[in-house]
């Protein structure tokens, strides 16, 4: 399994109120399978996607990925996994603004542990997966939104990690460019990677391969879509 | 390369792309840098002139002679008072703490020097080996008299410059056999040219040094000396010691009470201290105005630096999602820090220096250019880049990497 949660639950405290984000979540994530979250917003998705990408830790419950308990591991072994596992995708695309489309994409090379030998072969080849390697030199405030989500992918992709965590990845793209981004992630799942991604957009999670529904900090239902194959086909047109 | 090397490339091209922002950081130690720098050396330019002073009109020397008030200044003859030893000369050194050179001096005029050919008529003296150093005569070839000469009585000499020019026109002194009075010495070095006295009373090129053992036992057969010379360590308490020296004179010629000195204690003909003293106080404030300056340049590196982390936390939440541990922002924000401290520091040096310089030039200042400046600028911007750059970079690494995601972190 990349992913094996069980009885997951996460308390936020704000003042003295102690609000529970997440009341005992159990599921799991084989290799190579592309999951959408659903859920209306303070329905816990969000938090549960930090666990998930080491960013936080569970308060209970065990979280392992891909077979290890990485929740007694200390700073340096956290950030080693997220770094070699794992890629982040984010709404706001969170790219340096000042630096180049090849700039962002090495970004993850500076604290690898192989210290990003060949990195500039590597970015190419990421920046190619996304259709963008002619825009290599270019600052994100060049880019479009669509080309600066996939500049992001490109550097989610760079040390070829096994799991793709995606935080409603969507959510500040037009239709044609939403689109597009779903295709690229079809086409890194079909590579074999497991992904994961956050959406309140049921056209968007309908491209999964199963959708995950939370709500008031539990799951509420899973849904497999491969049941239905007019759903599954990849490259079908998202509409907004 | 290494993580951190990897982790300074990028935090160079980040202060590349970020100009105004690094521009602004480094501004106040570059001011500070620049009148740190401007200060050493327009310090160390004033200290050479002032030593350089003190060296030609010896100003840091006090100079006892033979005879009192009754002695009779005659140019043409010695004078012939025996009442200084070279005991006194020792118990000076002994005694007075201010004090760290002594050395006598006998002297004869008139004295004859033949080598080969060549002849020359000249004054002679016998002095101990630190007579060099008191007298600020450097040699500039060969040695001084050494304490070896001293007890062996050596036939040796050092020769003024006019003397070796007129004996040797070659150059070639050193090492050659002249005869002073008939008997023969080896000449063991030349003194650097002087020019005439401050006060015109002799030519200090025209003479011939020996030990001061070999001018007593074998040239001149008397113990006492006409002069006794000697160092002062603490130039501005010259008064004070002159008195002390007296006082101990007085004491060993066991002159009574009321009776008049056996001796003259000469003072130096002017004051160091009085003379330098405005420069000096100048240079205490301005080096304490650059001290302020540069710690008011490391506050702004670090409240620029605070404000930048706030701005950034989604930059440093991005870079922890990606692999950062705590320590690697640490670094980066403490290497942000240190690079604009030290480069805003050698713009700060050359500044200074272009400053002192032209003032220099301009004739307000006297100042001199070493490496001074750059050590202390490149230590000052050390320290003040790092110790301004801890509690931002502690900052930074402690943010909660989720909420700087999701822009909830302060």
């Amino acid at each position: 399994m990349m992913i094996e949660a069980t009885n997951l639950t996460k308390s936020f405290r704000r003042g003295n109120v102690e609000t529970e984000v997440l009341k005992g979540v159990t599921f799991s994530i084989p290799h190579g399978e592309f999951i959408a979250i659903m859920g209306p917003s303070g329905s816990g998705k969000s938090t549960l996607l930090n666990i998930l990408g080491l960013l936080d830790r569970p308060d209970g419950g065990t979280y392992l990925l891909d077979g290890t308990d990485y929740s007694g591991a200390n700073d340096e072994v956290r950030s080693a996994a997220r770094n070699r596992k794992i890629g982040f995708v984010f709404q706001q695309f969170h790219l340096l603004d000042r630096a180049s489309a090849v700039r962002n994409v090495t970004l993850p090379l500076l604290y690898a542990e192989d210290g990003g030998s060949d990195g500039i072969a590597r970015a190419e080849r990421a920046l190619d997966a996304v259709g963008l390697s002619h825009r290599w030199n270019y600052l994100p405030n060049e880019l479009s939104g669509g080309e600066q989500q996939r500049v992001a992918i490109a550097r989610a992709l760079i040390n070829d990690p096994q799991l793709i965590l995606a935080d409603e990845a969507t959510g500040n793209l037009d239709s044609k460019s939403g689109a597009e981004v779903l295709d690229i992630f079809r086409h890194i799942v079909q590579e074999g990677r497991t992904l994961v991604l956050i959406t309140h957009d049921q056209e968007v999670a309908k491209r999964a391969d199963r959708i995950l529904t939370f709500g008031e900090g539990r799951m509420l239902a899973t849904n497999d879509l491969r049941s239905r194959p007019t759903d599954a086909q990849p490259g079908a047109a998202a509409p907004a | 390369m290494s993580r951190t090397q990897r982790i300074g490339r990028d935090v160079l091209a980040s202060l590349l792309s970020h100009k105004q922002r690094a521009f602004l950081m480094m501004l106040g130690v570059t001011v500070g840098v620049a009148v740190l720098s401007a200060v050493i050396a327009i310090g160390q330019g004033t200290s050479a002139r002032v030593m350089e002073l003190v060296q030609h009109h010896n100003l840091d020397m006090i100079m006892v002679r033979a005879g009192g008030d009754v002695q009779v200044f005659a140019p043409r003859a010695d004078r012939g008072l025996s009442t200084l030893f070279p005991e006194d000369a020792r118990a000076i050194e002994r005694e007075i703490p201010n004090i760290d050179l002594v050395s006598v001096t006998q002297n004869k005029r008139n004295v004859n020097l033949v080598y080969e050919d060549r002849s020359a008529v000249t004054r002679l003296f016998g002095v101990d080996p630190s007579f060099s150093e008191v007298r600020h005569r450097p040699l500039i070839v060969g040695e001084f008299i050494s304490n070896a000469d001293m007890s062996s009585m050596a036939r040796i000499a050092i020769l003024g410059d006019a003397v070796a020019k007129t004996l040797f026109p070659q150059g070639d002194a050193v090492g050659r056999t002249i005869r002073i009075e008939n008997e023969p010495y080896v000449v063991k070095g030349v003194f650097a040219p002087v020019g005439m006295a401050a006060n015109n009373e002799d030519n200090q090129d025209d003479r011939v040094v020996i030990p001061y053992t070999t001018s007593a036992r074998r040239m001149l057969n008397r113990p006492f000396v006409e002069q006794i010379v000697m160092r002062v360590i603490d130039t501005s308490r010259i008064p004070e010691t002159a008195e002390g020296v007296r006082a101990l004179l007085r004491v060993r010629h066991n002159i009574g009470q009321g009776k008049p000195d056996d001796f003259f204690v000469r003072e130096p003909d002017h004051v160091v201290d009085a003379a330098f003293q405005t420069p000096r106080m100048l240079f205490s404030l301005m080096a304490a105005v650059s001290i302020v300056a540069l710690i008011g340049g490391g506050l702004v590196i670090m409240n620029l630096m605070l404000i930048a982390v706030s701005q950034r936390s989604r930059e440093i939440g991005l870079r922890r999602a990606i692999g950062a541990r705590t320590g690697d922002i640490t670094q980066q924000f403490l290497l942000e820090s240190l690079f604009v401290a030290l480069v805003g520091g050698a713009v700060g040096v050359a500044l200074g220096l272009i400053v002192a310089w032209g003032l220099d030039a301009a004739g307000l200042v006297v100042s001199r250019i070493t490496w001074v400046p750059f050590v202390a600028a490149v230590a000052a911007c050390t320290v003040v880049g790092i110790a301004f750059g801890v509690q931002p970079a502690r900052k930074a690494a402690h943010l909660d990497p989720a909420a700087s995601l999701s822009g909830r972190a302060a």
